[in-house]
């Protein structure tokens, strides 16, 4: 079976275009129009989850594809690149999409409904999809802005005080995020002459260090801000609790894991020697995003708050998988990154979870306050256990996918003898327990201080807020039962993401045999590249 | 309402810059110019009108057309692309050739495609040109304000 390449992309055109037809009526009737958008949101995610999974599908089935837009061949037309990796990000981003679906039509008010939720769940979806399938790093940079704008209009939906301060300082900082990027972008352009990241990955192993290192360099600092890593998280927990619950559990599984996944995607593409040689670089801003994680959660008082601390303190172990991507290990060179990758997916389950769970008790009690909450085991068992669950399998217990994940990745920084951070990561792993532990406390044990708002009890709403996070805890526990099947998945996505050879061969076959007649930009023509 | 000379400058450079904007989207499939550059001289010549006759009279004129123009234009967009899947890429060019009068006219989807980025253009900065002159007149205090004449 073969599918025309075309397909590709679909996951980019598909929300694109659905987006696009519920903008249409916007001179219709407010009510008819959110019923319509609703519809047409509703349609488009089950559509885009069906599309994905066929996508992840077809890469097991015959290995890595591409696609030119426009089919003008690689290093002139945009490319579009499948392979596991991105496949497995594709089917994750839809699934989490489609099970906030429902908490959404539940939970979401008419006003914000009226001023076009569902149709910039689309848009933030195709920016989504968009960043996973791209090929091209300008591209990547336009998708990057296409998630910024979507999620601007997220945070500031209904246009509150807090929230218009915590947009303001969201799209600040990820301007400055995005700047990096297209800096990095630009000079890549200048001093390789390509933008197309198959081409880039055979003419940057040749171009001089100091290239290499301002280039990485810059997408560090670029793709680390979009992750809310060490040095650039400000934005996030002081805009991630502002807007609607929905939008947060939204974000969490979507924006920060862009940002882990380009850098997952570009580093053992672009810069395989660095990813050695800065290794120590790597674990450091590793281990500072972990520790100041979660030591920011044990000083907030909003469950919100604390839970956007913790988004900070995972994203930590990504960059420890990515600091020991390549390094040998008894399972292989790889290793390391199938881990990381692991981790990212257990997170985007977990957190999603815990936010949309947190966020109904949020929106049941009227406050997210842990100093008003309480004692709500007695009235809501069922979400209490799957908070606790949630809880523990973030903290890395088993038998959840975090404990796999944890488990692996200290394997693995042990065996390339990185012991400080595997130390770290132990202690954030206990405190992180600690938090977790104080959070379900505060919420659902203890006597009840606070009686919940009788308008809010109908039966039906509980249901469709409750079974997204069922669904998401049991993927979980799934994960950790049955370890070994999505093991060798991610081990498959991780050897095609450092295989270097195969993705040009993918791309396009005759990237690297121009190269013999065609000198690299930095050594013929500096002048004429410096007035393009 | 306002000044003669603003309303007599609407009359006649209005058209003018909206010939101009449909010249700069012609021209811009082989040179300079384009859907997004056209777009803006247009969103310009309704400044004019912005200026002249008010933002509320603007808006009874052109407002219905706002909201909807952005859906319309990001569907004629996708839809150029989608014309390329039926040859076999997204975004594929296609053209069709016709003669008028002598002359040979060439369509396609690149044209098609720099239609709906005008579209969008435009929608976009009408709606925020309308919301800028709609909030400064609600600032500026009515004794100052010229009212319309009957």
């Amino acid at each position: 079976m073969t599918p025309h390449p075309t397909v590709l992309i679909l996951p980019v055109a598909l929300p694109l275009l659905l987006g696009a037809i519920s903008l249409l009526f916007q001179s219709m009737g407010p009510d008819r129009r959110v019923a319509l958008q609703r519809t047409l949101a509703g349609l488009g995610l089950f559509a885009n989850l069906a599309v994905a999974g066929f996508l992840l599908f077809w890469v097991l089935q015959s290995g890595p594809q591409a696609f030119q837009l426009g089919l003008w061949p690689a290093p002139f037309g945009i490319t579009v690149y499948l392979d596991t990796l991105t496949a497995l990000m594709l089917v994750m981003v839809g699934l989490l999409s489609l099970l906030i679906y429902p908490f959404a039509l539940a939970t979401i008010d008419p006003e914000r409904a009226q001023l076009g939720f569902f149709p910039m769940m689309l848009f933030l979806l195709m920016g989504a999809n968009g960043a996973f399938i791209t090929g091209d790093l300008f591209n990547l940079y336009v998708f990057y802005e296409v998630l910024l704008m979507a999620s601007f209009v997220l945070l500031t939906l209904g246009g509150t005080p807090s929230q218009i301060n915590g947009g303001i300082r969201y799209v600040v900082l990820n301007l400055m995020g995005s700047m990096m990027l297209l800096l990095g972008a630009g000079i890549t352009y200048g001093t390789l002459g390509t933008l197309n990241m198959a081409h880039i990955a055979v003419r940057m192993v040749e171009a001089p260090y100091t290239v290499q290192a301002l280039i990485a360099g810059l997408l560090l600092v670029a793709f680390g801000a979009k992750a809310a890593a060490f040095p650039a998280f400000f934005w996030l927990p002081s805009s991630y609790h502002t807007p609607h619950p929905v939008v947060t559990a939204l974000f969490s599984g979507v924006l920060t894991k862009v940002g882990v996944y380009s850098l997952f995607r570009v580093f053992p593409l672009f810069f395989p020697t660095l990813l050695a040689t800065w290794q120590p670089l790597l674990l450091t801003v590793a281990g500072l995003t972990m520790v100041v994680g979660v030591l920011g959660a044990f000083a907030q008082p909003t469950i919100r708050r604390l839970l956007s601390f913790h988004i900070i303190s995972q994203i930590g172990y990504m960059l420890m998988g990515l600091g020991v991507a390549l390094s040998p290990s008894a399972y292989g060179v790889g290793f390391g990154l199938a881990l990381a990758i692991l981790f990212l997916i257990h997170n985007q389950l977990v957190k999603t979870a815990l936010l949309l769970g947190g966020g109904a008790v949020e929106l049941e009690m009227g406050t997210g306050k842990l100093s008003e909450l309480g004692g709500l085991v007695h009235s809501r068992p069922l979400q209490a256990t799957l908070f606790l669950v949630a809880a523990f399998a973030l903290a890395g217990f088993p038998p959840t996918s975090g404990f796999i994940g944890k488990l692996g990745l200290l394997e693995v920084t042990f065996a390339a003898g990185q012991w400080p951070i595997a130390a770290v990561s132990v202690f954030v792993s206990l405190l992180t327990t600690m938090s977790m532990i104080r959070l379900w406390q505060s919420i659902f044990w203890g006597k009840p201080r606070l009686a919940p708002p009788p308008e809010v009890r109908a039966p039906g709403r509980t249901l469709w807020t409750t079974t997204p996070s069922a669904i998401l805890v049991a993927i979980s526990l799934a994960i950790g039962v049955a370890a070994q099947p999505m093991l060798a998945l991610v081990q498959t996505a991780a050897s095609q993401a450092i295989d270097r050879a195969g993705y040009v061969r993918t791309v396009n076959p005759a990237l690297t045999e121009q190269e013999r007649s065609l000198p690299l930009g930095i050594q013929s023509q500096p002048s004429e590249r410096a007035g393009g | 309402m306002t000044e003669i000379y603003l309303r007599l400058v609407d009359r006649i450079l209005t058209p003018i810059l909206l010939l101009i904007a449909i010249f700069l989207f012609l021209r811009g499939h082989d040179l300079p110019g384009g859907g997004f550059i056209a777009g803006l001289v247009a969103a310009a010549a309704i400044e004019l009108t912005i200026l002249a006759l008010g933002s509320t009279a603007t808006r009874d004129r052109y407002g219905p057309w706002l909201a909807p123009l952005l859906g319309i234009g990001l569907t004629v967009a996708v839809t150029a692309a989608l014309i390329g899947m039926a040859g076999g890429g997204f975004f594929l060019g296609r053209w069709i050739q016709f003669e008028v009068a002598g002359e040979t006219l060439k369509l396609g989807t690149p044209q098609l495609f720099d239609l709906g980025v005008m579209l969008v253009v435009v929608g976009m900065a009408v709606t925020y040109l309308l919301r800028l002159s709609e909030a400064a007149e609600a600032a500026t205090p009515s004794a100052e304000r010229q009212e319309p004449r009957p």
